[in-house]
């Protein structure tokens, strides 16, 4: 159970710069998850830990060693692919014990460990069948297997999941955290999907174009985003923004105007001085903060374009007068399908806002 | 750009362990004796003496009425043979490609078969075949198409109907392979949305199967033009480049110059260039005229 | 208009086609015309196969004169062949050349196809890009300075001087290294985790894995070393190292040629390649399908 150092990790494709310099600690047995666009980096920065790909340049610890030069078979750490990555001619048997007879360990030693893993894991019954004879859920547990045999320090995960439908998904979701109860080891987990994000992580990294945008635990970057992309990034369906503009300071609190709502003024318990008056920022609130009129700060109408009643819950689609999108979510109401507009509340408890540059104020 | 790290230097190691065997020996025997032949072409001289000559020996091509006799024949079997065959696979293929078809697999095997059979174990059997009374004067004899037996191998002209043959006989098959197999990667909903639109028979086969076969056909064009540049085997187990000269081939010639004769490697290094030439040449070519009608 | 008007409307027009007798009719014989044709190259593949096996039950004689009927001359001529030519010996030696060859093609040539593909770096592209562009360069341009190379190192009469031109066949690179961009490269990543060195990977993972191209290239490499004629009629010229191939070219360049015989050498040369066909049929059209995709 190690834990894990980044100092100042950069990557290179040529003149293409990925990772662009990043700063993580990992503590042992924590189970960190890597989000954020495609293309952001996620893969090659866990890649990087791996050892499948060279750091161009800055400091990998893992338990206290540089691992900068390691062979990937050296640094104590096994990694579950997105495609699986089973080896097509050899038995699920064959497949977990591949890694351990490259060890040179002894046949009844390989044979134990197989065992362990396959009762932990419950293929059993699929020892001894090859790879194209099992179903994506039962491949992606013997890809799992084949990690848990060698009993490594940090087990990598790369989008394992994604290929999987989504009963299946929720399944082996459960599945992983429960080997993490079981087995206490350090994890590192990338993937696309926010729920698997929010239910697995002990801290979740939010990368964008190569650098850390926001590290914290799941619930912290929800209710406390730094930066506009963080808080866009993360909460399902997306955060709302509003374009606005600072009207006026008032003991302690800031008031801003929104743009698209007719001058509709908020007045937010913001301490941040660098916000003058006249500037451009951005309002945010979630989906599911928006209250009913009255019961806010401030209210706003909206027209409707479209409902989607989901049951308990029912997602609006809305136009600011000034045209912005809005997405308001409301709970056990069913009348809103006859709608043209509807008048809601902000709660500045409840509402983010963020400067042009994206950085939140608070 | 920074030092590299132990990971890339191995992977930069092992990348160049991998290929190395291959580039040394295609060093070897393909760079050296290319490079050896260009150089060969600028001398003079026969046997081991040589001695620099400079543009003697391509002044020398344009005066050799052997090896323009070559080249002419060359060229002929090229722009009769290669679009023979090419059409002759084309045709075959869209037959074979009808599922409805009864007996296909035994006439996609039937068809394909020639091009196993080693070039010498057919041109001999075609040397015996099309002897002065083998079985084919017989067969027409018999069927009364010709009166007196046609002396195949003994005439310019139908020694080079002969060899022709002999080629479009072997590689056909080997044609309508790469025909089938892409015609089989193409949509069937196409044809069918075409067939629901009305277009016929041929203007399917016109306006879908041969735009979408354009690659595979230039692919094959392509190779069929270098093999028939190449044409040794045939002509010398069926004809030896006769009778007087009239299936000399640029390899035949090549050959004869270098170990029929007194060898002159300098000049055959410059015929055999000229093959190079040619294959760029022609290659490029084709690759227009494919990219163009896109 | 939506598809559904288009097929209502058409739908009559189709229906009138099927029930007018004259387009009935050009369709038989437009079907009878393909069954023509097809037959008709069906019979000239084969009849060249037939005769070889006809004319090698008859005597020389009867060859000439084209008997097209079985004969009893067989067992003559089979006689005839093994005392003319020293057969087991010619035989091995093509198979020794085919086999050596083809084996060692393999190796090497798919160690470099592995390599151009899964090492990838700009230097070792731009030397790919340079042996695509040789792969049109004939052979006869290579055949006199490699002559003369065998000439100086001493080996001509040698299967060396056979053997190491062919070894590394840019084809056959190209084929693998075409076949490999199919080899999921997270298969290596996953063994380089499991502690493999780079060797062990090819040797243990992508040999395995990619085994029916290899069975597909060795076909392809396999006949094209047992029917190789000019590069072993230049370099071998002495008669116990002659090929089978070579034998029977110079039998039937005899002044009167004994068809008869030769063409048992012929059914003995083409046997080899006619069984491996039948047995991988499948493969070898696979395999060609390979180096053009
Ligand atoms: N071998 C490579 N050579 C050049 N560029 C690369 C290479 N591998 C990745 N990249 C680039 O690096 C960037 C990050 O890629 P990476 O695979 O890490 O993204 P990702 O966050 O995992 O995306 P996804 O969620 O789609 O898997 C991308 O822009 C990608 O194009
Ligand atoms: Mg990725």
């Amino acid at each position: 159970m190690s834990n894990l150092k980044l100092r100042g990790i950069r990557k290179a494709f040529g003149n293409l710069e990925v990772i662009k310099g990043v700063d993580l600690d990992i503590n042992s047995s924590e189970f960190v998850v890597f989000v954020g666009p495609s293309g952001c980096g996620k893969s090659t920065l866990l890649r990087m830990i791996a050892g499948l790909e060279p750091i161009t340049s800055g400091e990998l610890d893992i338990g206290g060693e540089r691992m900068n030069d390691v062979d990937p078979s050296k640094r104590g750490i096994a990694m579950v692919f997105q495609t699986y990555a089973l080896y097509p001619h050899m038995t699920v048997r064959e497949n977990m014990g591949f890694a351990l007879r490259f060890a040179g360990k002894p046949k009844d030693e390989i044979e134990k460990q197989v065992k362990e893993a396959s009762r932990i894991l419950e293929l059993d019954p699929l020892l001894d069948r090859l790879p194209k004879q099992l179903s994506g859920g039962q491949r992606q547990r013997v890809a799992i297997g084949r990690a848990i045999v060698r009993h490594p320090q940090v087990f990598l995960f790369d989008e394992p999941l994604s290929n999987l439908d989504a009963e299946l998904r929720v399944h082996m979701r459960i599945e992983i955290a429960r080997l993490h109860k079981e087995l206490k080891a350090t994890m590192i987990y990338v993937t696309h999907d926010q729920v698997e994000a929010m239910t697995l992580a002990d801290k979740i990294v939010v990368l964008r174009e190569g650098e850390i945008a926001q590290v914290g635990a799941p619930l912290q970057l929800y209710d406390n985003p730094d930066n506009l992309f963080v808080a866009g990034f993360i909460g399902s369906p997306k955060m709302n923004f509003m374009a606005a503009e600072v009207v006026d300071r008032d003991n302690g609190k800031l008031v801003v105007a929104l743009a698209n709502h007719g001058g509709t003024k908020v007045a937010l318990p913001i301490a941040d001085s660098s916000a003058n008056k006249g500037d451009k920022v951005t309002l945010g609130v979630r989906p599911e903060h928006f209250a009913d009129a009255g019961k806010g700060d401030s209210d706003i109408t909206v027209g409707i374009d479209v409902a989607e009643h989901l049951g308990q819950t029912s997602y609006l689609y809305a136009r600011a007068p000034g045209g912005e999108q809005l997405i308001i979510e409301r709970e056990e109401s069913r009348d809103h399908g006859a709608l043209d507009s509807l008048t809601v509340a902000i709660s500045a408890r409840h509402a983010f806002l963020f400067d042009a540059a994206g950085k939140r104020l608070r | 750009m920074a030092a590299q790290t132990k990971l890339e230097r191995s992977e930069q190691i092992n990348g160049w362990l991998f290929v190395m065997p291959a580039l040394v020996l295609l060093g070897l025997f393909m760079v050296y004796p290319i490079v050896w032949s260009l150089w060969m072409s600028f001398q003079t001289g026969r046997g081991m003496n040589f001695s620099f000559g400079g543009f003697a020996n391509i002044v020398r091509l344009t005066q050799d009425p052997i090896f323009l006799r070559a080249l002419g024949n060359t060229f002929t079997f090229l722009i009769i043979q290669v679009p023979i065959m090419l059409v002759l696979a084309l045709l075959f293929a869209t037959a074979l490609n009808d599922t409805r078809l009864w007996g296909r697999g035994f006439f996609r095997t039937a068809i394909f078969l020639p091009c196993i059979t080693s070039l010498v174990a057919y041109s001999i059997l075609f040397k015996s075949m099309f002897a002065n009374d083998g079985v084919i004067n017989d067969f027409l004899l018999a069927s009364g198409l010709i009166a007196d037996p046609i002396p195949w191998l003994g005439d310019p002209f139908w020694a080079k109907v002969v060899v022709i043959s002999a080629i479009t006989w072997r590689w056909t098959g080997y044609n309508m392979i790469f025909y089938l197999a892409a015609m089989q990667n193409i949509d069937r909903s196409i044809y069918e949305a075409a067939r629901i639109d009305g277009v016929p028979a041929w203007a399917r086969f016109w306006y879908i199967t041969v735009p979408m076969l354009k690659p595979v056909i230039l692919f094959t064009s392509v190779i069929s033009t270098i093999g028939t540049l190449q044409l040794f085997d045939e002509v010398n187990v069926l004809t030896l480049g006769g009778p007087s000269d009239s299936t000399l081939t640029l390899s035949l010639y090549i050959y004869n110059l270098t170990f029929k004769f007194m060898p002159n490697f300098g000049y055959a290094s410059t015929v055999s260039y000229v093959i190079v030439v040619l294959v760029g040449i022609l290659s490029f070519l084709q690759f227009l005229v494919a990219r163009d009608r896109r | 208009m939506s598809t559904l008007d288009q097929a209502t409307e058409l739908s009559p027009a189709i229906a009138a086609r099927r029930s007018n007798p004259s387009f009935n009719l050009l369709a038989l014989v437009s079907r009878g015309l393909v069954y023509l044709l097809l037959s008709i190259a069906a019979f000239v593949s084969i009849f060249p196969f037939i005769w070889m096996f006809v004319s090698s039950t008859n005597t020389a004689a009867d060859v000439l004169t084209g008997k097209a009927t079985l004969g009893n001359a067989l067992w003559a001529n089979i006689v005839t062949f093994f005392t003319t030519v020293d057969a087991p010996r010619i035989f091995w030696n093509s198979a020794f050349l085919a086999i050596v060859g083809t084996v060692l093609t393999l190796i090497i040539s798919s160690l470099a196809g592995y390599g151009f593909e899964m090492f990838k770096s700009r230097f070792r592209e731009k030397i790919f890009g340079a042996l695509l562009l040789m792969l049109s360069i004939p052979f006869a341009a290579l055949m006199i300075p490699l002559f003369i190379m065998m000439a100086n190192l001493k080996l001509i009469n040698t299967y060396a001087a056979i053997l190491l031109p062919a070894i590394a066949s840019i084809f056959i690179i190209f084929y693998f290294r075409q076949a490999t961009k199919a080899f999921p490269s997270e298969l290596r990543d996953a063994a380089r985790i499991d502690g493999l060195k780079e060797w062990q990977i090819f040797l243990y993972v992508y040999l395995p894995v990619m085994r029916s191209t290899y069975a597909a290239a060795i076909i392809i490499v396999f006949m094209a070393n047992w029917n190789n004629y000019l590069w072993p009629l230049i370099v071998l010229q002495t008669n116990e190292q002659k090929t089978i191939t070579l034998v029977i070219q110079s039998l039937s360049s005899a002044y009167y040629p004994e068809w008869g015989v030769i063409m048992v050498g012929t059914i003995l040369a083409t046997l080899p390649t006619l069984l491996i066909f039948f047995v991988l049929q499948r493969r070898f059209v696979e395999g060609m399908l390979g180096a053009v995709k």
